[in-house]
């Protein structure tokens, strides 16, 4: 089954044809990484992107780059509060509130 | 009929709103903790971010109908007042990332890499190096841009979610998200941190 389209104008097609980066193959690539990384992409798009990534060895390390960076934000640490924090906040905000 | 069993009588509606806030309050802060947390990178502007959005939802709190998710209004709250504290703090103007400027222009800057081949994301994060260049290009991208990865792909929501909270159709959170992901994987692979430092420089995250 086809994928669901999602907003705005169809994707680019990419020519397998030749392969240049002057030429603009891959930029019509990079246009849509996030797109394909999401799978957000109709399958005939992606099967292209696909057969562009097998001819493509620049395209293919900077898609894992991408990718691994969206991996990485996933994954970045942030500290917890303590519940003398949570304390702290509740009775600073109830002490906001009352001021007003 | 049966009659009714006598009922208590309701709280004073100020007790009544104290309660609400109460369990907003305990259900919610961590979650908007973490979000103002990877905001704003660091921990005083983000108890700062977690006060003002929670006493805007104290007086919001008996408006509020439910047409969202507690928590998509509580980030709604929170993104707007990041962006009004934000500006009042620095005043500085927000620049915009074209897709231009992430085109590789040689074959270098196309086969720059990020050291974590083989490794979990966990694992790649314990290189100091790593996730200190993580958080700074987090740090460097303009607020706008900033808001939609970290909805995005650090709280998990939607493209449709974070679109109601920043206030875009999903195709604009698309374009911002997208622009954001390639600004922090030029900024991380650009560092040249390479796998031999991942392994020099271990040490658990802070």
């Amino acid at each position: 089954m086809r994928k669901k389209k999602t907003a705005g104008k169809r994707p680019t097609k990419l020519s397998s044809r030749h392969h240049t980066h002057s030429e603009g193959r891959c930029v019509d690539l990079l246009r849509q990484l996030s797109a394909y990384i999401d799978d957000e992409l109709p399958s005939d798009i992606c099967r292209e992107i696909r057969r562009h990534l097998g001819t493509c060895p620049n395209c293919e390390v900077f898609i894992a780059s991408l990718q691994q960076t969206v991996t990485l934000c996933r994954h970045r640490l942030t500290p917890q509060l303590t519940s003398a924090d949570r304390m702290n906040m509740r009775r600073m905000i109830l002490d906001a509130v009352a001021a007003r | 009929m049966r009659a009714s069993a006598p009922r208590k009588p309701s709280p004073h509606p100020a007790r009544q709103v104290l309660y609400g806030f109460d369990r907003l309050y305990r259900d919610h802060v961590d979650l908007i903790y973490r979000y103002a947390h990877r905001l704003c990178g660091e921990t005083e502007a983000a108890k700062d971010l977690v006060q003002e959005t929670f006493l805007n939802a104290y007086q919001g709190l008996k408006d509020f109908r439910g047409e969202s998710k507690v928590s998509t209004w509580l980030y709604t709250i929170a993104s707007r007042a990041c962006i009004r504290m934000r500006r009042k703090r620095k005043g500085e103007p927000e620049h915009e990332l074209s897709l231009e400027e992430f085109v590789p222009t040689s074959e270098g800057e196309f086969r720059l890499q990020i050291p974590m081949d083989g490794l979990s994301p966990e694992e790649a994060l314990q290189n100091k190096e790593l996730r200190e260049a993580l958080d700074q290009a987090i740090e460097k991208l303009p607020k706008k841009y900033r808001m939609a990865l970290v909805l995005r792909d650090m709280e998990g929501l939607s493209a449709k979610e974070v679109g109601t909270i920043m206030g875009l159709n999903e195709r604009a959170v698309k374009s911002r998200l997208h622009r954001a992901r390639l600004f922090v994987r030029r900024e991380l692979s650009a560092r040249g941190i390479t796998q031999q430092d991942n392994q020099k420089s271990g040490g658990s995250p802070s």
